[in-house]
C-alpha cells in the first residue's frame, strides 16, 4: 500500500511529522517499507522555480523541425526563450514552465541549454516530467485563469510524501487512505474528518436499475447506478497525481474515478459501458460450464463453474471482483455508464484468482474480506466525484442485498487486558482506545460492539485486548520473565547423546554437513515439487555425503571427511513415515579410517562395536560389514573416484546400548598378567571370532584381547593366516598367578582349536 | 694445629674453580684422597684430641659436599651445553591432528538450546511430515488461509504436509502435557519457495512455546530480548511490532538493534537501525481449545526465528546456499 500524504491529511488533523507517523504506524498497525517522494523535491526554494507562463510566441525552430522556439512570459519584466518539443499548444496558451536551476523529480538539474543552437532558458514541462501521470505525448495546458509567474505549486500537485507499507492479511480496511487515517487518528488523538462523499442530486423521474443477485453468498450486496451523457476525457492533474503516487495508472476520468475511490475508502468499484450490456441488466451468478470472457488485460479466459461473474442478460462480462471484460469497457465514446459498488465474499474470489493467476487491485482487496456496508459510501463518493469530472446525470440506482452480517459484540474485561499483556493499562484508556477505532463500549463497558470493517477479525475479548495494547503502544510493554514454579531445564539423555557423537567425530577429524532432505526418489513423495531433483524424502545419508565430497573434490580441498546428523523418511504403513535419526559419514582413506572412526564413536559411548561382513550395492564388495545399527565399508569405487569409508547408523538403535550410569570395577588393585597368543587358521576365519571365542573360553578374567598382527606368508601355508593376539589377564579380586593365566591361556587354545582347527604357532 | 681453615678455603677454592671432571678429580684426589694432608691428620688420630678429630672430620664433610655440588652443576653445565646446539625453528607447524568444524547451523542451535535449557525449558521436536490438522487447523489456521496453498506448501497426500514450521510439535506436546508448559522446538522445515540468497525451499526454525499460569506478552518480550542477547551480545536492544499469525493474538514481531552499524543505519538492516528477526504472539485461546487447555486458567506465549537468518545476520553470511554446499573451505571458517 503507498499512502500519499497529502491525502493521507485530508482525513485526518495531527501535527506529526511524517516520520513520526511512519513510525508510529510500523510498531502498531502494518510493517513499514519506506517513505519516498512522488515529483518535485521541496527543498531550496526550490518550488519557487516552478512556474505558470504564458506561451506570447510560438514556430518552428530555425534548425530542427520538430521543436518548437517559444518565447514564454514568466511573470519577469523580459519573457524568456524556450525550446520544447510538443506540439499540442500554440502561443496565447498557459503553461508549466521550470527554470534553470530548478531540481526535478529523480534529481536532475535543469540547466540552461543550448538546443539545435539556440538557447533554452528553462523547460515546458509535461505531466511526466512532474511525475503526475504517463503522459509524455504534449505539455500540461493549463486553464487560462492563472497569471504568468503564478507558483506552480499553487496550481498543480508538485510533490507528495509517499508512505509505503505493507499491511495485514487480516487488515483489509487498511487497504484505504481512510482506514490509514482513522489508525493514525487513533495513535495520535488526532481528529478522523468524516468520510468523504456527499450524494448529488438524481434526476427528477429515477430510471429503473435492473440489478439481479442469484448467489447472496458470493455477492452478499450489489449496487448498481446509472448516469447519461458522460464526457470521458482525462481526469484532472489532483486525481492523476494522486493515483501515480498511490502506484496506479490513470486512464480516463471514468475509470479513475473508480480507483480513486477504492484508494480512498477501500472497496473496488467497476464501471460499465451501459449500452454494451444486454438488456441493460446486471446478473451475479457462476460461470456456465464452457463460458469464456476477453478481460480488460486482453486474455481470453476460459471460466470455471466455480467463478463468479457478472454477466448481463446473455453472457459474463466481467469476472467478479477481479478484472471487468473488454466488450463492455468504458471507452471515449461511452456516454452512458453503469457503477458497480458491489461486495463480494473472499474466499471465492481468492480462489478464482489464484486459479487463473490473476491477481488485481480489487483481488487483493476482496479476498481480505471487505465490510459489506462499505459499498454505498463508495458508491456516493463515485457518484459524486463521476458527476463533478463528467458532467454526467445521475439517473437511478438499485441496491440488492443478501444477508449482511450483524456486527460483532464481545465482552472486554478491562484486567484481562492487564493480565494477558503484563501491563497496567487504566479502564478509561482502554474504552478510548477503542472508541477512537469505531468500536462502540456499552454503559459500563462490559460489552464492546466492533465497527463493521473490522468484523472479520476482531470478533473476541482477546482480539480487543490486541487493539487496546497495539494502540496504548507496544513499546510500553515491559521486559520480565516468567515465574516459573514447576519446572526444570535439560536436555535429554539422546539430545546430550547426540553432542558426543558430533563432539566424537568433530574431534576425529570430519566435518559436519547439511545436506537436503529433498532429493529424486524415495518413499515418500511430494504431490508439488519445485523440480524433479527434489520431489521426495530421502531413505539415505549417503547420496547427499556422496555429492559434498564429490564437490569438495571438484573444489580442490584436501583431506576430505563429513558427516551428517540428520533424518531419513521410511515407508511404515501408518499415516505419517517413520521419520529415523541417522548418522552417516564419508571419509578419504577406505575401510578401515571408517572403521577406525566408529571404535572412536563406539568407545566414547563404551558400546562394543560388533560387525558382519555383507554386502551392498554401493559399497566395495569385499568392503563391507554390518552392525545391528546399520552399515559400514568402502564406497564402491563406481561411486566416486578414490577410495572412500562410509558409515550410516540408526543413533536411536546405537543410543539404545548405551548404559546411563557405568558402575564401577577394580582394575587398579591387583596386577595384570600380558601375555601374546598366534595361532594359525584358515583363511575364512574372522579375526572377531577368534576373539568372541577367546572371550567364551576365559571368562570375565580375560580383561581384554587384542588382535595385533594378521600375517600370510610361506611359513603358516596356502590360504591360512596367522592371526597374533595381546591378552591381558586380571581378576579384580584377586592377583593372578602365572598358573591361573597358563590355565586359562590353555582353555583359549583348546577353545580355538575345536572351533576353527586353529594351531598355536610357535 | 690451625691449618684447617686454610686448608678448608684453599680446597674449595681449587673444587669449584675446577673446569672440567678430570680437574674436578684430581682436586678430589689432592684434598680428600688417601694421601691428603687432611687424612693423613685422620690416619694419626691417636696424636690428636677428640675435639681436634672431630673438628678434622667436620672438614672432611664439608669437603666432601662441594665436591657433590661442583660435580652436579658440572653435568648440568654439560647437558645446557648440548641442549644450546638442539635449537628448533619454532615456527615450523606442529605435527597435524585432524579436527573437523560442526556447521555452522549446528553451533547455533546449540547457543538457542543451551539459553533456553538455562531458562528452564525443554526441547522438544515432532515430524517432518505433518498432518494438515497439526500444521494448520489445530493452529487456527483457517480453510482458506493462503499458507494452505500448493503453491506455498509441499503436500505429501491431501492431508499430509511437510511441515511449514516447528509449530506442529508444540501441539502435540500439549496433548501430551499438562501445563506448565516450557519448550522449544528446532527442526528442518519446508516451504516452497525458488532459491535465492535469502530462501531455500528447506530451512531450519526454532520455535519456542510457554504455557503457564499467569503467562504475559511483558515475559514474551523479556524472553526475546535475553534470547537476543545471548546470540547477538549484551548491548542489543529488542522491540515488537504489530503483526498477524493466526495460531496467536496479539501477533508482533520482534527486531534486535542493528549490530552491524549500532543503529546508524546499513544496508543489512535497510537503513533502519533495526533487524527483522522473528514472529510471535500471546497463544490463541482457540489453539488451547484445540488441546484441551482452559484459556480462563492459563496463558502462553510462543515465538519463532529462523537459524539461517541468525548466521547470516552474525556472521555476515551473504547467500544461504553456501550452508547446504558443504565446502570444507566454508565450513572450516566456523
Amino acid at each position: 500500500m503507498k499512502i500519499p500524504v497529502s491525502w493521507l491529511r485530508e482525513y485526518v488533523d495531527v501535527a506529526a511529522t511524517t516520520a513520526e507517523i511512519a513510525e508510529r504506524l510500523s510498531i502498531a498497525t502494518f510493517e513499514l517499507e519506506r517513505i519516498s517522494y512522488r515529483g518535485v523535491p521541496d527543498e531550496d526554494g526550490n518550488l519557487g522555480l516552478f512556474r505558470v507562463a504564458q506561451v506570447l510566441e510560438a514556430g518552428k525552430h530555425p534548425n530542427a523541425d520538430r521543436l518548437q522556439l517559444c518565447t514564454v512570459d514568466v511573470g519577469e519584466p523580459e519573457p524568456r526563450q524556450i525550446v520544447c518539443g510538443a506540439w499540442n499548444f500554440g502561443a496565447g496558451a498557459t503553461v508549466a514552465v521550470a527554470l534553470p536551476g530548478a531540481v526535478l523529480p529523480g534529481g536532475q538539474t535543469l540547466g540552461r541549454a543550448k538546443l539545435r543552437g539556440t538557447v533554452s532558458d528553462g523547460m515546458i514541462l509535461s505531466e511526466r516530467e512532474l511525475e503526475i501521470g504517463p503522459d509524455h505525448a504534449g505539455i500540461i495546458v493549463l486553464p487560462r485563469q492563472w497569471e504568468p509567474g503564478t507558483p506552480l505549486a499553487d496550481v498543480l500537485p508538485l510533490g507528495d510524501e509517499v508512505i509505503e507499507a505493507e499491511t495485514g492479511f487480516n487488515r483489509p480496511d487498511l487497504l484505504s487512505i481512510y482506514g490509514i487515517a482513522r489508525e493514525v487518528a487513533a495513535l495520535f488523538n488526532g481528529e478522523l474528518r468524516p468520510m468523504p462523499g456527499r450524494e448529488p442530486d438524481r434526476a427528477a423521474a429515477p430510471e429503473p436499475v435492473d440489478i439481479r443477485i442469484e448467489d447472496t453468498i458470493g455477492c452478499p450486496r450489489y449496487i448498481g447506478r446509472v448516469f447519461r451523457d458522460a464526457r470521458i476525457g482525462p481526469s484532472p492533474e489532483w486525481i492523476k497525481a494522486r493515483l501515480t503516487a498511490a502506484g496506479m495508472r490513470p486512464i480516463s476520468n471514468a475509470v479513475d474515478v473508480t480507483n480513486y475511490v477504492m484508494l480512498a475508502l477501500g472497496n473496488p468499484l467497476h464501471v460499465f459501458d451501459h449500452r454494451t450490456l444486454a438488456e441493460g441488466r446486471i446478473v451475479v451468478r457462476r460461470a456456465a460450464p464452457g463460458e469464456e470472457l476477453r478481460t480488460l488485460d486482453g486474455e481470453h479466459r476460459r471460466l470455471d463453474p466455480a467463478d463468479l461473474v457478472i454477466a448481463d442478460a446473455e453472457r459474463a462480462v466481467a469476472l467478479a471482483g477481479i478484472m471487468g471484460g473488454e466488450e463492455t469497457e468504458v471507452g471515449d465514446a461511452s456516454a452512458d455508464l453503469l457503477l458497480e459498488a458491489a461486495n463480494f465474499e473472499p474466499v471465492g474470489i481468492m480462489r478464482s484468482s489464484e486459479r487463473l493467476g490473476l491477481r488485481t487491485e480489487g483481488s487483493n482487496r476482496w479476498e481480505k474480506g471487505v465490510d459489506p456496508y462499505l459499498a454505498e459510501h463508495a458508491a456516493i463518493y463515485a457518484t459524486e466525484l463521476l458527476v463533478d469530472l463528467t458532467k454526467a446525470q445521475y439517473v437511478g440506482e438499485s441496491d440488492v442485498q443478501g444477508d449482511l452480517p450483524v456486527r460483532p459484540v464481545t465482552r472486554l474485561r478491562a484486567e484481562r487486558t492487564d493480565a494477558l499483556c503484563g501491563i497496567e493499562i487504566p479502564v478509561t484508556e482502554q474504552h478510548r482506545i477503542l472508541e477512537r477505532l469505531g468500536f462502540a463500549v456499552e454503559e459500563g463497558g462490559a460489552l464492546v460492539t466492533v465497527p463493521t470493517w473490522r468484523a472479520r477479525d476482531v470478533t473476541r475479548e482477546v482480539d480487543a485486548v490486541e487493539e487496546v495494547v497495539r494502540i496504548h503502544g507496544l513499546e510500553h510493554v515491559p521486559f520480565t520473565l516468567p515465574l516459573r514454579r514447576d519446572m526444570f531445564g535439560r536436555l535429554s539423555v539422546e539430545q546430550r547423546l547426540r553432542r558426543v557423537c558430533e563432539e566424537v567425530l568433530v574431534g576425529a577429524g570430519l566435518s559436519e554437513a547439511y545436506t537436503p532432505s529433498l532429493v529424486a526418489d524415495g518413499a515418500v513423495r511430494v504431490e508439488n515439487p519445485m523440480n524433479v531433483t527434489m520431489a521426495a524424502l530421502r531413505t539415505t545419508l549417503l547420496d547427499g555425503l556422496v555429492e559434498s565430497a564429490q564437490r569438495n573434490l571438484n573444489a580442490g580441498n584436501e583431506r576430505i571427511a563429513l558427516f551428517e546428523i540428520a533424518r531419513v523418511y521410511l515407508a511404515s504403513g501408518a499415516q505419517l513415515p517413520e521419520e529415523r535419526l541417522r548418522l552417516g559419514g564419508i571419509v578419504e582413506g577406505g575401510f578401515e579410517r571408517a572403521k577406525g572412526v566408529l571404535e572412536a564413536l563406539y568407545d566414547t559411548l563404551r558400546v562394543e562395536l560388533r560387525v558382519e561382513r555383507t554386502q551392498e550395492p554401493f559399497l566395495h564388495p569385499g568392503k563391507a560389514a554390518r552392525t545391528n545399527a546399520g552399515w559400514l565399508g568402502e564406497l564402491h569405487p563406481a561411486r566416486l573416484e578414490g577410495t572412500w569409508g562410509v558409515f550410516e547408523l540408526d543413533l536411536p538403535t546405537v543410543f539404545a546400548a548405551v548404559r546411563p550410569v557405568p558402575l564401577y570395577e577394580d582394575v587398579i588393585t591387583y596386577p595384570p598378567v600380558r601375555q601374546d597368543l598366534a595361532v594359525v587358521v584358515a583363511e575364512d576365519v574372522p579375526a572377531g571370532a577368534l576373539v568372541d571365542a577367546a572371550r567364551e573360553a576365559a571368562g570375565p578374567d580375560l580383561r581384554e584381547a587384542r588382535i595385533f598382527d594378521v600375517y600370510r606368508g610361506a611359513q603358516v601355508g596356502k590360504r591360512k593366516k596367522s592371526v597374533a593376539i595381546a591378552l591381558t589377564f586380571q581378576s579384580s579380586e584377586r592377583t593372578m598367578s602365572d598358573e591361573d593365566a597358563a590355565a586359562l591361556r590353555g582353555r583359549i587354545v583348546q577353545a580355538l582349536a575345536d572351533s576353527f582347527g586353529a594351531e598355536l604357532r610357535t | 694445629m690451625g691449618w684447617e681453615t686454610d686448608y678448608l678455603s684453599e680446597a674449595r677454592e681449587a673444587i669449584v674453580g675446577a673446569r672440567s671432571e678430570t680437574a674436578l678429580e684430581q682436586a678430589r684426589v689432592k684434598y680428600l684422597g688417601r694421601r691428603s694432608r687432611l687424612n693423613e691428620a685422620l690416619r694419626g688420630a691417636k696424636d690428636i684430641s677428640v675435639e681436634e678429630r672431630a673438628e678434622l672430620n667436620r672438614t672432611k664433610t664439608q669437603l666432601e659436599g662441594v665436591v657433590a655440588t661442583a660435580r652436579e652443576e658440572l653435568r648440568r653445565a654439560t647437558i645446557e651445553q648440548a641442549l644450546t646446539k638442539e635449537q628448533v625453528d619454532v615456527t615450523l607447524p606442529g605435527l597435524a591432528l585432524e579436527r573437523g568444524h560442526l556447521h555452522l547451523i549446528t553451533q547455533i542451535r546449540r547457543e538457542v538450546e543451551d539459553v533456553f535449557v538455562g531458562l528452564g525449558y525443554e526441547i522438544f521436536d515432532g515430524p517432518e511430515v505433518e498432518t494438515t490438522y497439526y500444521n494448520f487447523t489445530a493452529l487456527n489456521t483457517p480453510e482458506w488461509h493462503p499458507s494452505r496453498s500448493h503453491g506455498d506448501t509441499f503436500y505429501v497426500a491431501d492431508d499430509l504436509v511437510l511441515r511449514t514450521h516447528t509449530s506442529p510439535g508444540q501441539v502435540r506436546y500439549m496433548e501430551s502435557h499438562e501445563p506448565p508448559v516450557y519448550m522449544i522446538s528446532l527442526g528442518r522445515v519446508y516451504r516452497r519457495d525458488t532459491p535465492d540468497p535469502t530462501r531455500y525451499p528447506i530451512f531450519h526454525q526454532v520455535e519456542g512455546l510457554a504455557v503457564d499460569k499467569g503467562i504475559t506478552l511483558a515475559d514474551l518480550k523479556g524472553t526475546l530480548m535475553y534470547l537476543s542477547r545471548a546470540l547477538f551480545g549484551p548491548d542489543r536492544k529488542v522491540r515488537i511490532r504489530t503483526s498477524y499469525f493466526p495460531f496467536t493474538e496479539p501477533s508482533i514481531e520482534f527486531d534486535v538493534s542493528c549490530f552491524r552499524c549500532g543503529q546508524e543505519g546499513c544496508p543489512s538492516c535497510r537503513y533502519s537501525g533495526w533487524l527483522e528477526m522473528g514472529g510471535a504472539g500471546v497463544v490463541d485461546p482457540n489453539v488451547f481449545g484445540y488441546v484441551g487447555y482452559d484459556p480462563e486458567e492459563v496463558s502462553g506465549f510462543a515465538f519463532g526465528l529462523g537459524l539461517e537468518r541468525i548466521a547470516m545476520l552474525r556472521h555476515g553470511l551473504p547467500d544461504l546456499r553456501e550452508l547446504w554446499e558443504n565446502d570444507l573451505r566454508l565450513l572450516r571458517q566456523f
